[in-house]
């Protein structure tokens, strides 16, 4: 998402335009309640989150500086409601705990690799979006946003704010109440399963390495 | 120099530069000589745009005319 393209709103937002909100809310809506769903857990409960920080935006609107993009403005002001409304529902999740649960082991089984450390699988180069294979690629942005919902929530946590929304990791840590070192094995387990998911999709048949005669 | 399955299981350290730099090059030297390594990193990669994508790409609101009138009426002037 181009910065500017909020930025090109803002005079018909503060003028209270309909088509301009109905914009602002098709681009963000959908990635604010996935990371409001962080915190207040049910969907359900995101989504009236994320609609009740909407309209905290645009009575805000007036005091917003323009120092951060607006999608970040109001990703900050999504996090706070969010937060409150967890707190209301007695909902206090700890993602220090949830972090110790969700990273033990290796991110990859060692079934894939040879006895040696090899990859016991030969990957091959994704080919880049293109206007004809649009609707395929839909469909694969699709299943990895599904992919996400079904992540362990301090997996989606970490990888939604550090992926999605590409906060700093030092600013992550302390929302979440977690360690840098945390974030990265959460994070990087994130990321393992999520390529998985989408090798799956964009190369059905991963071939299993055959040794090669010479090495036997 | 780390095998396959470390430079895997790297791949966040090295790609969020939070490794020694005597680690750092042991990937980096891996990389340059192991093009399977190198294709799993780009996928890796590929992958954080890809979510990045999906997660823009969510459903709508429950109610969005109803979202985007209440949003009119609290940017209006002497509303409630
Ligand atoms: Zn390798």
């Amino acid at each position: 998402m181009a910065l500017d393209e909020d930025a090109a709103l803002l005079p018909r937002l503060r003028a209270g335009e309909e088509a301009a909100f109905r914009e602002l809310v098709r681009r963000h809506h959908g990635r604010l309640v996935r990371l409001a769903g962080v915190f207040t857990g049910a969907r359900a409960r995101a989504e009236e989150a994320v609609q009740d920080a909407w309209v905290v935006v645009v009575t805000g609107l007036d005091g917003y500086s323009g120092e951060a993009p607006l999608g970040a403005w109001i990703t900050g002001i999504v996090m706070n409601k969010a937060r409150n409304r967890a707190a209301r529902d007695g909902r206090v999740v700890s993602f220090a705990d949830l972090a110790r649960s969700e990273a033990e082991g290796p991110a990859l089984e060692p079934g894939r690799f040879m006895p040696d450390g090899h990859w016991a699988e030969r990957f091959s180069a994704w080919p880049s979006p293109t206007p004809e294979r649009e609707a395929g690629d839909r469909q694969l942005l699709a299943r990895i946003g599904d992919a996400l919902e079904t992540l362990p929530p301090a997996q989606r946590a970490v990888v939604l704010l550090r992926d999605v929304e590409g906060h700093e990791p030092a600013a992550i840590c302390r929302a979440l109440g977690i360690t840098e070192a945390n974030m990265r094995v959460l994070l990087h387990r994130a990321r393992t399963r999520l390529r998985d998911v989408a090798a799956a999709l964009i190369e059905p048949a991963p071939a299993k390495r055959s040794i090669p005669a010479t090495r036997l | 120099m780390p095998t396959c399955q470390e430079v895997a299981e790297q791949a966040t350290e090295y790609l969020e530069k939070a490794m020694p730099r005597r680690e750092r090059l042991g990937v980096w030297a891996h990389l340059r000589v192991c093009p399977n390594c190198r294709t799993y990193l780009r996928q890796f990669m590929g992958t954080i745009a890809l979510t990045r994508r999906a997660a823009a790409a969510a459903p709508p609101p429950d109610d969005e005319d109803r979202l985007v009138a209440a949003m009119k009426a609290a940017r209006t002037p002497g509303a409630d």
